[in-house]
């Protein structure tokens, strides 16, 4: 079983436990090149040892959606599953899925996943290609798992969770509302978000961001994420936990901040995920205390 | 729920380009399933679903120029695309309202084979490398007609087209769009023609699917695109409804990565869950086009879930994989075009190349059958057990049925609780101390452009907790 597939059930079965949960209703994943490991051992075999002697371990495990089906049969969970591969929004598109179907009421709890794998030789293939790690940028890995739920259910564990976290804030859970664009327009909505989660990691893509949030949220201060893990199709699910785990612990560390000029003590209560990633696809995420 | 109007769609499959000549061959019983004629491999001995025009004539006829960076995949999905925009009367003024969902698991690979010793060792074809990945796919295809409102993509294997649909349903359901375009598209790669050979399921004659004698698929290839549209839209610019998507389900058989399970248990609760959105019972659906891929496995696992729920009254069944080869992430919708085509013509697609009723299994229909139908089920199961079906009704099904589960107000946004959040990375694996790191210094020096989650001291810790989690697994 390839690193990305143990990551992927790790933090799958982490986060179902330590969200006190038997099982949820759907597991969705978002992935930008899946098993891309095993997908290079069966590229690799095919164009150096030929057609005839191919084994079908690694096939079987190169398919985008091993990921959520493996962590479907180690849950035993029949529910809704599915994959998205899009590019830099693959996990938002996950979320996204997950958003509707709450929203349907289909849906009382998902597993949404952000994973993707990198190897020594798959990074020189994105450099030389340009998609990725041109210039300063550095890439990473993503294993990211969240629980979402409907209900906030108040069990002894769940209280008890609360209480470790009243030291720091009061909120015994925080809230993910994904906002449409045109809501970033609207003062009321705008004047709510403490800071914006984003950026890419390079000189050039930076540039471009920092010019476009300085327009759509003005003074808010900008905080970034990638610099810590790295850039991968499914760096924004790191974006979602890292906004996740500061509005729990009611501050943001100092390194996130993008302009050291706005490093400030703050307890955040609501932070703005803006993820343009190539500049074609457009997300937002809010996450409130 | 309310059904959804399907209001266009467009085809590519080895039985022809466009719906035309997929209806003359449906109807006339003609497969599409013969000698390997254009994928580069030294595996002749497959009978292949192959569209038949090569890149070139496809480049040709989209009028692409020849240097320019494609895919097999995005020329097949351009073609069927083409076709299902015109169809619905959509124009690319009208694009930046349109959602492009789209399905597909080889992506770029069609290249990546051919070109991935140049990708390690040199400089040629480098240019190719960021058209790998699915969404590059699907970009692609949508770039050519113009600016879509939102553009996503499915990799649910052999369900993924089946999957896009149910998210542009869920999309037009949720009031957050009017139109949403859905499909998949996927070519024959040397990729998968091999790793299907490893895994054994592929047949040397042509497929049988439900036959006692049935030994493995055959490989097909095409793209299909249904135009979903909400009533009210079709309403206000006139545009005619060819058929509704009056239900669906998707469930996961969680069994084997490959292996579908003996009692057909994620299929079977796909098509409940289908019914069940349409407010329907089983005694009202008149076929059900069923994944039937001709493996002895996929046959078998079927035939028990439709046993299972529709009892002794299994409804006319059959498998259009004969005629197309297993579109694998296409298949979906391109079997949803073969429903929509037999809802509006009153004809079962026959399951060609059956003569042999298997054990335990479904008799499906091999004598074409003029008949009028209302209701279909639609079946796509990917490997992992990402099980879909689709529910396609007649166009003159009333629209004013309600199922229980629409939602009061479609758009009551309501918040959504985070109740957990795990990652594993450089900074710390499976802990949430990431932010003392975050405090104190930016990166660790020696990891200089590249951040493995398992390297340095990270290693030993994460492998053991993912070890930890694995055991007990089979």
């Amino acid at each position: 079983m390839g690193k990305i597939l143990k990551r992927a059930v790790a933090t799958s079965k982490e986060a179902i436990k330590d969200a006190e949960m038997e099982s949820v209703d759907a597991i969705i994943t978002g992935t930008g090149y899946g098993c891309i490991e095993n997908t290079e051992f069966f590229l690799d075999a095919l164009s150096t040892e030929g057609e005839q002697l191919l084994k079908p371990t690694y096939f079987m495990q190169s398919t985008h959606n091993t990921i959520s089906s493996l962590v479907a049969i180690q849950t035993k969970n029949h529910g809704y599953n599915a994959t998205y591969a899009h590019k830099g929004v693959s996990f938002d598109s996950a979320l996204q899925d997950a958003w509707w179907q709450f929203q349907l009421g289909k849906i009382n709890s998902a597993l949404v996943g952000g994973h993707d794998e990198m190897t020594e030789t798959f990074y020189h293939i994105l450099k030389k290609g340009g998609v990725m790690g041109m210039d300063d940028e550095k890439c990473g890995e993503a294993a990211v798992s969240v629980v979402l739920s409907r209900h906030c259910e108040e069990s002894a564990a769940a209280s008890r969770h609360c209480e470790e976290e009243r030291r720091s804030n009061p909120e015994k859970s925080y809230l993910c509302k994904l906002i449409g664009f045109q809501m970033l327009h609207q003062p009321s909505q705008n004047a709510l978000v403490d800071a914006v989660a984003t950026l890419l990691g390079n000189h050039e893509g930076d540039r471009a961001y920092r010019e476009e949030a300085k327009t759509l949220f003005g003074d808010k201060p900008l905080l970034r994420y990638k610099h810590l893990f790295g850039e991968s199709f499914t760096a924004s699910g790191l974006g979602f936990y890292v906004a996740a785990q500061c509005l729990k612990a009611g501050r943001v560390p100092a390194s996130l901040f993008v302009d050291a000029k706005e490093i400030r003590d703050m307890q955040p209560k609501c932070i703005l995920l803006y993820n343009r990633s190539d500049g074609k696809n457009v997300s937002l995420t809010l996450l409130e205390a | 729920m309310k059904p959804i109007l399907v209001t266009g769609m467009g085809v590519v499959s080895a039985i022809g380009l466009g719906k035309a000549q997929t209806l003359e061959a449906l109807l006339a019983n003609r497969s599409g399933v013969g000698e390997l004629k254009y994928l580069k491999t030294e595996h002749k001995e497959f009978p292949v679903g192959e569209v038949q025009l090569t890149d070139a004539e496809m480049r040709k006829r989209l009028d692409i120029a020849e240097d320019a960076v494609t895919t097999r995949t995005a020329l097949m999905g351009m073609l069927a695309l083409e076709e299902a925009l015109a169809d619905a009367r959509l124009t690319q003024e009208m694009l930046p309202q349109v959602g492009f969902i789209s399905g597909t698991t080889v992506g770029g690979m069609d290249m990546s084979e051919q070109f991935y010793l140049d990708y390690i060792h040199g400089e040629a074809h480098k240019e190719y490398i960021a058209a790998h990945d699915c969404g590059s796919c699907t970009e692609m295809t949508a770039k050519r007609f113009g600016k879509f409102a939102f553009v996503t993509t499915l990799s649910t294997a052999c369900s993924s087209a089946a999957n896009a649909i149910i998210l542009g349903a869920n999309m037009i359901r949720c009031g957050e769009a009017d139109i949403v375009v859905v499909g998949g598209s996927e070519c024959i790669t040397k990729f998968h023609l091999n790793g299907f050979n490893s895994l054994m399921i592929l047949d040397t004659q042509p497929c049988r699917p439900f036959d006692a004698t049935r030994n493995g698929l055959n490989l097909g290839e095409g793209a299909a695109y249904l135009v979903l549209e909400s009533e009210e839209s079709a309403k206000k610019r006139g545009a005619k409804a060819q058929a509704l998507l009056s239900g669906y389900g998707n469930a996961c058989d969680a069994f084997h990565q490959t292996a579908s399970s003996p009692d057909g248990e994620g299929a079977f609760r796909a098509m409940k869950e289908a019914l069940e959105l349409a407010g329907l019972q089983p005694s009202e659906i008149d076929y059900i086009n069923a994944h039937g891929t001709g493996t002895p496995n996929n046959d078998v696992s079927e035939s028990q879930a439709m046993k299972r729920l529709f009892g002794d009254k299994v409804p006319p069944v059959s498998s259009t994989k004969p005629f197309t080869g297993h579109t694998t992430s296409a298949s979906g919708s391109i079997e949803a075009v073969f429903c929509i085509l037999a809802l509006q013509n009153g004809f079962v697609p026959v399951n060609l190349n059956w003569s042999q009723a298997m054990e335990d299994g479904v008799v499906p229909v091999s004598q074409p059958t003029k008949k009028a139908l209302n209701h279909i089920l639609c079946n796509a199961f990917g490997f992992g057990g990402n099980d879909s079906s689709l529910l396609l009704s007649n166009a003159d099904f009333s629209l004013n049925r309600h199922c229980g589960l629409d939602p009061q107000s479609p758009k009551r946004q309501e918040p959504v609780f985070v109740l957990s959040a795990k990652q594993i990375s450089i900074q710390q694996p499976l802990n949430e101390d990431w932010m003392q790191n975050a405090e104190t210094h930016e990166t660790r020096p020696e990891f200089q452009g590249l951040y493995f989650a398992h390297r340095g001291k990270a290693h030993g810790k994460d492998t053991e907790t993912c070890r930890g989690h694995l055991q007990g697994s089979h």
